[in-house]
């Protein structure tokens, strides 16, 4: 069975620490939820994972089937199954979504293997159906002049596309009305199954009636303050976040 | 006048008579000679007489008493002076109106014309009261008296500055009292041979500010030129120095709204300003010029590292305005800022802009300019950015917004980005607008006439940089853009 | 004749008593007036003729640009020096059909092609009937002057550019051989595009192209022109094969040293009420090429014209581009895409001249820079009084590769109208690392992900076309360009 285990992350944006001594395994089959207020370091976790070069990571790992990935290029992470769904996804002029995720897949594929354009173009076309996307976006640049529902769902098409074995879901909710919030849904629970694990940031619990986690973690300055089921993220939206701050966060500390 | 000093117009213009100058057209005199035909009944302790020459710089050098040195450096300004040609090449052919040699350089202090207050023309004096000026500085300000009550003003914040270590003199008293420190940063930003004009400032100075904060020191609050406008500040080439020393921070604000009768139709100032490693100074000018002056002033500033210099310039009135704040940005995380604001009204030119010289890694500067062309006014910005080779994560951005107010009122925008590298991020983006005639309807709906309307507008349009200004001046600000609207629409 | 030099007429001085025939001047004088003879009694109208020898001596009396010229500012001056330019020689109307494949752009359907080759056009197809019997005419220069001369001198010179190039647009009209005229009388629509190809071989070879273009009310037409350098010196004319052309390949590509080479090319598009024009233009001279190409676009009434200038070659480039909005609702797009590499200087100067009410234009200029290359890119909008209603728009993105290259940019406005839209933007830029995160995140190689950031970039540009085989030839070609670089 695959795992992403987070193990004991310190990370820091120059000399300033952002999150501060994270664990998290998470297996396939798996959905996690992160929860907990803004500037917690929730998305900063995201991205790390994701290896964006403007962090540090100065203490701990994040090891995938058993190997660091700490030393991997953002794409090497990507093809080797990490998949993050962007909070603000890129907006790139001039280069369209279907050139994009063309070069994606391929990139997935083994050198000199070419790809079936025309099996591409229906899986394409039925995960576009699915999601409610106009197949005239296959055309547009990515994301540029895209609403903020599209923008979202787009992500999420990129995720079926390139079937990854983790995804990390950084606010995916946020900015969707409740119509796009279903698709969304729907999309990623089509990919539940045990190869597939996720790992859910989200400020807000709303998504998670949609998207019932297994485990839901409560972030609060850099650390998982408390660890539990489902029912946390409902006594989290009932007690408010004023209950991480006063309560939670001295007990964990 | 005093026996040994020679002066350099006698032989060919033994007492000037202003009255006959009036007759003619007078360069000199700085309003409207129709209105008020002024006399000035002045006998003048020390006058350089009218044109320029040796004999006129060493005239202006030796009433001062100054040293050898700053001689020489005005002799050789001179010389780069007439050297140089008018920058007509790029700049408005309008220059070759300026008739040098008709020029009065050096009138020494306390000797501003007088007028009476009988004299000053209805339109100012009601100016002056709509602007709500008070009795002693609308006399002042009209020209009438040479200076009001402000000296006790102005010797308080020196005292309270004082005891801070912080210097704040005129520059004749700054070059004479703290030579050492003077020399160090003077004409150090602003080379003699920047440009014709800073040639002539340098060449024919007197008056302005010298400033000095020792390091560390926070000066509370802004010093004003206005405090001290007897000690020969509104000179037509004043030479103002300003020098924050590491940590240190001051803000400076020169000028007034209030509209101002310059007796010459060239004013030519120099400013430089040193901020050291991670001062602060925010120079604030806000002024209003009769409209048959040409401003043509040199203002820049030298940052050093994780310094900063925020020019905020407002400029209103004058026959042509060119003055471009600059920031050369010379150690690392140096921030510069350019806020400017220009109105131009019928026959007026207002030129202005920004420079922003990158020197080092990232640096960041930012320029907003917003200007309003009413009537046949004409508003130009004029920028420069560069970014040198070799450095690395240089930011600048560039915002220019022009408000036009009648069909044919102009504005021209003349932006120049120089890019080395590839390490680097400029922005510049320029707008142009009118009223939107849909917000006047709305307002005239809710009852306001078309010309309050207009003047809401105008006022929302500055609005965001106009709250940048220290309250006062943004108060004022607003009324003196109303009554520049008025007129305007219909 | 004897190949004549081609100097400044501004060079030096003659020293008093220096026998004259020996000084540039002279040389220059007798050259061009041996050039001259050949074209008298050629058939070509008087008229031009005569314009001929008035833009001769404009081009003598003309002093160089001077660093005091703010429509040079920026650029390179020591490197408009004319000395050692061969003149072309003068065939002037008698052009040798031979059976000569233009070499370089990628194919796509065309409706006729026109191709020169140094100073004499070596091929062409012939327009379809049907187009020629409506009275299209696409001809080389000489031979449109000498069939149609009364048609077209109204047209000739009409609106020129002006933006700093005065000197060297003379010396284009004074030498000008090569070169297409295409009109299309009104309401004609052409479908597919029309090609002209230039090349000029060898070194210190000159050329002066001039293409007009007429559409009347109501026509449609689309007008490729490529231009390049090609490397053998020319055999008798006609004598040269297929093979030998594909032999000499392209000056970019071999290991010799760049051609050097001088080129002014003039180019006049007149579009009538409601016509519909594209142009574009593909610059791939010899990268030791000096090249100045000047550009007229007038647009009457609801007329809409659309210009795309590509840039790959010359050392030395500069294109001058003023388009006219003549009449309300003329429309111009102004676009332009580059890249710069090497040491080379692309140096574009624009004006977009709005002279009537409801008149739009829409100026987009990219530079790709790499290298030591330096682009400038200075452009002016200019709203007349009275032109109200005017929606005009300018931008300039330069996208830069490298640490040694260098973008100045001056976006200008001078608007003398209040009801106006008018906006420009100018920046100036690396590859954005948040893009390029983005795109290797979903697993794109490093290597991959900055190309399709960067023909991304190009794009933005191409997608301005309408028509998609033209659109995907050019494309295509752009992407091989920068392959190659």
């Amino acid at each position: 069975m695959s795992s992403l285990e987070i193990r004991d992350l310190h990370i820091a944006i120059g000399d300033k620490p952002i999150v501060k001594g994270l664990s998290l395994t998470l297996r396939g089959g798996e959905v996690h939820a992160i929860m907990g207020p803004n500037g917690t370091g929730k998305s900063t976790l995201a991205k790390v994972i994701a290896g964006h070069p403007d962090y540090t990571v100065t203490q701990g790992d994040v090891i995938l089937d058993g190997k660091s990935i700490r030393d991997m290029e953002p794409d090497e992470r990507a093809r080797a199954g990490i998949f993050l769904a962007f909070q603000y996804p890129s907006e790139i002029p001039g280069v369209s979504l279907a050139n994009f995720l063309r070069a994606a897949v391929q990139a997935r594929i083994p050198e000199g293997e070419e790809l079936d354009a025309v099996a591409y173009y229906k899986r394409l076309y039925a995960k576009m159906d699915h999601l409610k996307i106009d197949r005239k976006f296959t055309s547009r640049a990515i994301n540029e002049g895209f609403s903020g529902g599209e923008k979202k769902r787009v992500e999420i098409l990129q995720m079926m596309m390139l079937e990854p074995d983790f995804v990390l879901m950084d606010e995916t909710d946020s900015g969707l009305d409740i119509d796009a919030l279903r698709i969304v849904a729907d999309g990623i629970n089509s990919m539940r199954g045990a190869s597939f694990g996720a790992l859910i940031i989200t400020h807000y619990q709303r998504l998670l009636d949609y998207i019932v986690p297994d485990f839901v973690h409560v972030m609060y300055d850099g650390r998982i303050v408390k660890s539990g089921g489902k029912e946390i993220a409902l006594e989290l939206e009932a007690k408010g976040y004023d209950w991480v701050q006063n309560e939670l966060a001295p007990a964990a500390s | 006048m005093t026996a040994e000093l020679a002066h350099p117009a006698a032989t060919a213009e033994a007492a000037p008579d202003l009255r006959a100058d009036a007759q003619q057209a007078n360069p000199i005199a700085g309003i409207d000679q129709s209105k008020g035909d002024f006399t000035y009944d002045v006998e003048y302790a020390y006058d350089a007489g009218v044109g320029l020459s040796e004999a006129t710089v060493r005239y202006i050098s030796q009433v001062k008493k100054e040293a050898p040195w700053l001689l020489d450096f005005r002799l050789k300004a001179l010389k780069k002076f007439e050297s140089m040609p008018l920058p007509t090449h790029w700049a408005t052919k309008d220059l070759e109106n300026i008739h040098f040699d008709k020029i009065r350089y050096y009138l020494s202090q306390g000797q501003q014309p007088k007028r009476t207050w009988d004299e000053v023309p209805d339109d100012i004096k009601e100016t002056f009261e709509r602007l709500g000026i008070p009795e002693q500085e609308r006399k002042f300000l009209a020209g009438v008296e040479a200076q009001f009550d402000s000296e006790a003003a102005y010797s308080n914040i020196k005292s309270i500055v004082a005891k801070q270590g912080v210097i704040f003199v005129n520059s004749t008293e700054g070059l004479r009292e703290h030579p050492e420190l003077f020399r160090k940063f003077f004409g150090k930003v602003i080379p003699t041979g920047d440009n014709k004009f800073a040639a002539l400032n340098s060449a024919v100075f007197s008056g302005g500010s010298f400033i000095y904060v020792p390091p560390g020191v926070k000066v509370a609050q802004p010093l004003q030129a206005y405090f001290r406008i007897n000690a020969e500040n509104f000179g037509q080439f004043e030479r103002t120095l300003i020098i924050a020393d590491e940590g240190a921070e001051v803000d400076y604000m020169e000028g007034c709204t209030a509209p101002k009768f310059s007796t010459s139709t060239l004013h030519s100032a120099v400013v430089e300003l040193v901020a050291l490693k991670g001062a602060k100074i925010r120079y604030i000018t806000v002024q209003n010029w009769a409209n048959n002056v040409f401003n043509l002033v040199t203002k820049r500033g030298l940052a050093h590292e994780e310094a900063e210099i925020k020019w905020i310039d407002c400029n209103i009135g004058s026959r042509l305005t060119m003055k471009y704040p600059g920031v050369i940005l010379r150690g690392r995380k140096a921030r510069g800022e350019v806020i400017s604001i220009a109105l131009a009204n019928d026959g007026q030119h207002q030129d202005t802009g920004a420079k922003m010289i990158h020197a080092a890694d990232e640096t960041t500067s930012n320029i907003i300019s917003k200007s309003i062309s009413v009537g046949q006014g004409r508003a130009t910005y004029r920028g420069l950015v560069q970014m040198g080779k070799g450095l690395k994560g240089c930011k600048n951005n560039t915002q220019c917004d022009a408000l036009l107010i009648n069909t044919n009122s102009r504005t021209d925008t003349y932006p120049a980005i120089t890019v080395r590298g590839d390490k680097h991020a400029t922005q510049h983006e320029a707008s142009v607008s009118k009223v939107s005639e849909e917000l006047i309807f709305y307002m005239q709906q809710r009852g306001l006439t078309e010309a309050q309307a207009m003047s809401l507008s105008v006022n929302g349009f500055i609005n965001d940089l106009a709250s940048q200004f220290p309250m006062e001046y943004s108060v004022e600000l607003k009324r003196l853009i109303d009554l520049e609207m008025e007129g305007s629409v219909g | 004749m004897p190949l004549p030099s081609l100097e400044t007429p501004h060079a030096a001085a003659t020293p008093a008593g220096a026998p004259l025939s020996d000084s540039p001047e002279r040389r220059l004088e007798n050259s061009f007036a041996a050039h001259f003879a050949q074209q008298q009694n050629s058939g070509l109208p008087d008229w031009w003729l005569e314009a001929r020898q008035k833009a001769w001596e404009r081009f003598a009396a003309l002093p160089l640009p001077t660093r005091l010229d703010e429509r040079w500012r920026f650029s390179k001056l020591s490197g408009l020096a004319l000395e050692g330019y061969t003149l072309p020689k003068g065939a002037a109307n008698t052009y040798p059909h031979v059976d000569y494949q233009c070499p370089t752009l990628p194919p796509f359907e065309r409706a006729a092609t026109l191709c020169f080759h140094g100073q004499t056009m070596v091929h062409g197809t012939e327009l379809p009937a049907e187009l020629s019997a409506r009275g299209v005419i696409f001809a080389p220069l000489p031979i449109a002057l000498a069939e149609h001369g009364d048609l077209l001198r109204n047209y000739f010179h009409k609106y020129p550019a002006e933006l700093g190039s005065e000197k060297f647009t003379a010396l284009n009209t004074a030498l000008a051989t090569t070169g297409a005229v295409l009109y299309v009388p009104a309401g004609v629509e052409i479908d597919q595009p029309l090609l002209v190809e230039h090349s000029v071989e060898g070194s210190h070879s000159a050329a002066f192209p001039h293409t007009l273009v007429i559409l009347g009310e109501r026509a449609k037409a689309t007008l490729v022109e490529h231009f390049a350098s090609t490397a053998t010196a020319t055999p008798a004319a006609g004598a040269r094969t297929l093979d030998e052309v594909a032999r000499g390949g392209t000056a970019g590509s071999e290991a010799a040293p760049p051609l050097r080479q001088f080129i002014t090319a003039v180019s006049e598009l007149h579009a009538a009420p409601s016509a519909q024009l594209t142009y574009i233009g593909v610059q791939d001279w010899s990268l030791g090429a000096l090249a100045l190409h000047s550009s007229s676009i007038a647009a009457q009434r609801d007329a809409r014209v659309l210009s795309l200038n590509l840039h790959f070659g010359g050392a030395q480039v500069r294109h001058e581009s003023h388009s006219r909005l003549l009449a309300p609702g003329a429309h111009s797009d102004i676009c332009s895409l580059s890249i710069a590499h090497g040491t080379q200087e692309y140096d574009q100067r624009t004006l977009q001249t709005h002279a009537a009410p409801n008149t739009s234009s829409d100026l987009l200029y990219k530079n790709a820079l790499l290298g030591h290359a330096h682009t400038i890119f200075s452009g002016l909008i200019v709203v007349d009084p009275d032109a109200q209603k005017t929606d005009a728009y300018q931008s300039n993105r330069n996208l830069i590769l490298s640490p040694d290259a260098t973008a100045d940019s001056l976006p200008g406005l001078e608007i003398q109208a209040n009801d106006v839209r008018c906006t420009h933007g100018a920046t100036s830029y690396r590859i954005d690392p948040e893009q390029l995160y983005y795109l290797r995140s979903r697993g794109i190689p490093t290597a991959q992900a900055n190309e399709m950031l960067i023909f991304g970039f190009f794009e933005e540009v191409m997608s301005r076309l309408s028509e998609p085989a033209l659109h995907d030839a050019l494309a295509a070609f752009i992407q091989s360009k920068f392959k190659e670089i």
